[in-house]
């Protein structure tokens, strides 16, 4: 089983960097050969081919108006009812995430959004990092387990 | 809002972050005055000051998700000048053919996705060609969308071949490149670019290459629209016929001024060559209104902040004396964007596949921009049909590249001294101007496509080119200006380079099956 962690955003920018700094704190962390981590950036749509060859894709960026109160948040796009974005420059995640079943070809992945909602601090990033490794711990016999996970 | 008897209205263009935001006046149903604001402050050059020499290479091609290849070949042309190094044949083709993936892939996805996801506006429901529209370019349902993500999504996997990263890849170095693709690498390129092309004569064109390139003017252009049904049921066919209906052609004329930085070196040997004399396969060079287009010398651009977000300075500046100092004061009245205000010989110049294809002497657009000057049509027509100029010489550079040879110039230490990179990325003229002191960026200066086209006033009060292009522009119901969109995407602003939030406005939360954590 192949699982992918994408971490989306732009480091330079405040509000989006959450998946940046999730980023960091798993680049430190050891993880099994058959866990990818990719730093996303800005690629978007471009992200596309990241959704093919594996099983599980966990995509790691900060929400907005997901729940009430800043922290983390696991969101399944598959049950996530919307209507369709439009594609444009600032096209992201919410783009993305609709196009897979329609662009590629089956099997697609299991696909879960780790969102970070307020702001990025340490505390919150490495609440989501650990969470990443327990979504695909089970499976991967991931050695490094939440606890051990320290600061980016 | 009323203001001297005008209307005013405010629109954020960028739909999801709203960091693009148009002011315009308007009376008895026309534009008559309109201001373009950038609302985010960047700061990519105060960022690089006193980074390694390097760094460029790895921070620009952030200030885009959309052009990072660009970004970071240009980054390393300013790098490649101040190193005094020349380039290998096989860097300057794998530079050459990764760009152009990028060109291809960003001019179909803007003008299938983007530019056609207009004409299904509301305001057009009840044309004779609104459910063919429909069929073609619903949101992930019309037959034209889900093809054109699929083919870009392929065309745009020769970076990472070429590259062997993906994203964000950082392969082009001073020097060359940094990676060696091998035999297989190259015939897996090969293998796509042949499959894109058949792809794009069959849905975008309609005929085979050489069909359009035959098509050199209007009259030209008319007779092949008439010849079969594959030219006219094909993408290309169907916008000429849209454009046509909703009179396109009558949006969007603007200054007249265009600007190419030019691009893509034509290697020693090639069988490549350019469209005019020249070390570029397109060409460097500035066209004033209806003259001939003169050579780009970059000693001509400055930029203005009189009527932007930054500290005062007369007149304009060079990019190598340049200054980003962010000001804004609550007492401002002057100021209204955080673009700077580019200028080309002190005037205003639109740049991006129009441009390109007029300069390089093209006589399709020349003959069209002679029957009646620049307008949102020729504009979009230029995008959609630049892979046909760019598809035969990427397939002949890729079959070029021998993977024996070298593909990097050792460049060990950046001296000091100042260099610029420039090139046409996909919106246009993109330019790094860069300033090396003992190992250290001590100046770096970015001017974007965008803030080309999408510039405020400058100095002398002149408006921006997608300012002046609005001017005239009727507005059938100012609360659905569709008009102004086709003008503005005609250009295809791209001020992103910032905030990717996924928000509840995208995905009904209330809706969600969410776990809290």
């Amino acid at each position: 089983m192949l699982a992918r962690i994408i971490c989306i955003g732009n480091p330079f920018i405040a509000a989006d960097a959450a998946g940046p700094m999730v980023y960091g704190i798993l680049a430190g962390c050891p993880l099994p050969a058959s866990v990818n981590l990719v730093d996303g950036g800005l690629a978007g749509l471009r992200l596309l081919p990241l959704f093919e060859g594996c099983n599980q894709v966990i995509v790691v960026d900060a929400v907005e108006g997901f729940r009430a109160d800043p922290g983390v948040i696991i969101l399944d796009p598959a049950t996530m009812p919307s209507a369709p974005v439009d594609y444009g420059h600032q096209a992201g995640l919410a783009y993305l995430l609709q196009a897979i079943p329609h662009i590629l070809d089956p099997p697609v992945p299991e696909v879960v959004v780790v969102g970070i909602e307020g702001p990025a601090t340490v505390p919150v990033c490495r609440q989501a990092a650990r969470l990443c490794l327990d979504l695909v711990g089970s499976e991967n016999g991931c050695p490094c387990r939440p606890e051990s996970v320290s600061a980016g | 809002m009323t203001e001297n008897g005008k209307k005013t209205i405010d629109l954020a263009l960028n739909r999801v972050e709203g960091d693009l935001e148009l002011k315009i006046e308007h009376e008895d149903g026309v534009v008559t005055n309109a201001w373009s604001k950038g609302i985010m402050y960047r700061g990519f050059e105060n960022m690089l000051k006193g980074r390694g020499a390097r760094d460029g290479l790895v921070l620009t091609p952030r200030v885009c998700g959309i052009c990072g290849t660009a970004h970071l070949l240009t980054a390393a042309k300013a790098l490649d000048m101040i190193s005094g190094v020349h380039l290998p044949t096989n860097a300057m083709l794998v530079r050459n053919v990764a760009m152009m993936a990028e060109h291809i892939q960003s001019d179909l996805r803007h003008g299938i996705l983007m530019f056609m996801q207009d004409c299904l506006n509301p305001a057009y429901v009840g044309l004779p060609l609104y459910e063919e529209a429909i069929h073609r370019y619903q949101t992930f349902k019309g037959r034209s969308v889900v093809r054109t993500i699929r083919m870009t999504k392929k065309i745009l996997e020769i970076v990472a071949i070429l590259g062997g990263q993906w994203p964000n890849s950082s392969f082009i170095v001073p020097g060359g490149v940094a990676s060696v693709p091998t035999f297989n690498d190259i015939v897996n390129c090969t293998y796509i670019i042949n499959n894109f092309t058949t792809w794009y004569e069959e849905q975008i064109l309609g005929c085979p290459l050489d069909r359009w390139q035959q098509v050199r003017s209007e009259q030209e252009l008319q007779a092949w629209l008439d010849e079969s049904d594959s030219h006219r049921d094909s993408d290309l066919g169907f916008f000429i016929r849209f454009a046509r209906l909703v009179d396109l052609h009558r949006l969007g004329r603007g200054h007249g001024n265009f600007l190419s930085f030019g691009q893509l070196e034509l290697p020693e040997g090639s069988a490549v060559h350019g469209h005019r004399d020249g070390a570029l396969l397109l060409s460097p060079g500035f066209i004033g209104q209806g003259q001939a287009a003169t050579d780009c010398d970059q000693e001509l651009v400055t930029e203005h902040v009189t009527y932007s977000h930054f500290v005062d300075y007369p007149g304009g500046l060079h990019p190598f004396d340049g200054q980003t100092q962010p000001y804004v004061s609550p007492y401002e009245i002057i100021k209204y964007s955080f673009c700077k205000a580019p200028r080309y010989d002190g005037r205003p110049a639109e740049t991006g596949p129009l441009a390109q294809m007029l300069i390089s002497g093209h006589p399709l657009f020349t003959d069209m921009i002679a029957g009646g000057g620049p307008n949102a049509y020729i504009r979009e027509l230029a995008r959609l049909t630049r892979p046909a100029e760019l598809l035969p010489a990427m397939k002949i550079w890729a079959g070029e590249i021998d993977p024996e040879a070298p593909f990097y110039q050792s460049v060990r230490e950046i001296p000091d001294g100042r260099g610029y990179g420039l090139i046409d990325a996909s919106r246009g003229a993109l330019g790094h101007w860069v300033e090396i002191s003992r190992q250290k960026i001590a100046h770096y200066q970015i001017i974007t496509p965008t803030a080309w086209n999408g510039s405020p006033r400058d100095h002398d009060g002149v408006r921006g080119p997608w300012e002046e292009a609005l001017i005239g522009t009727p507005i059938a119901d100012p609360d659905n200006p569709v008009e102004i969109g086709h003008v503005i995407r005609s250009f295809d602003a791209c001020q992103v380079c910032a905030v990717h939030l996924l928000t509840t406005d995208d995905h009904t939360a209330g809706h969600s099956r969410c776990l809290r954590v």
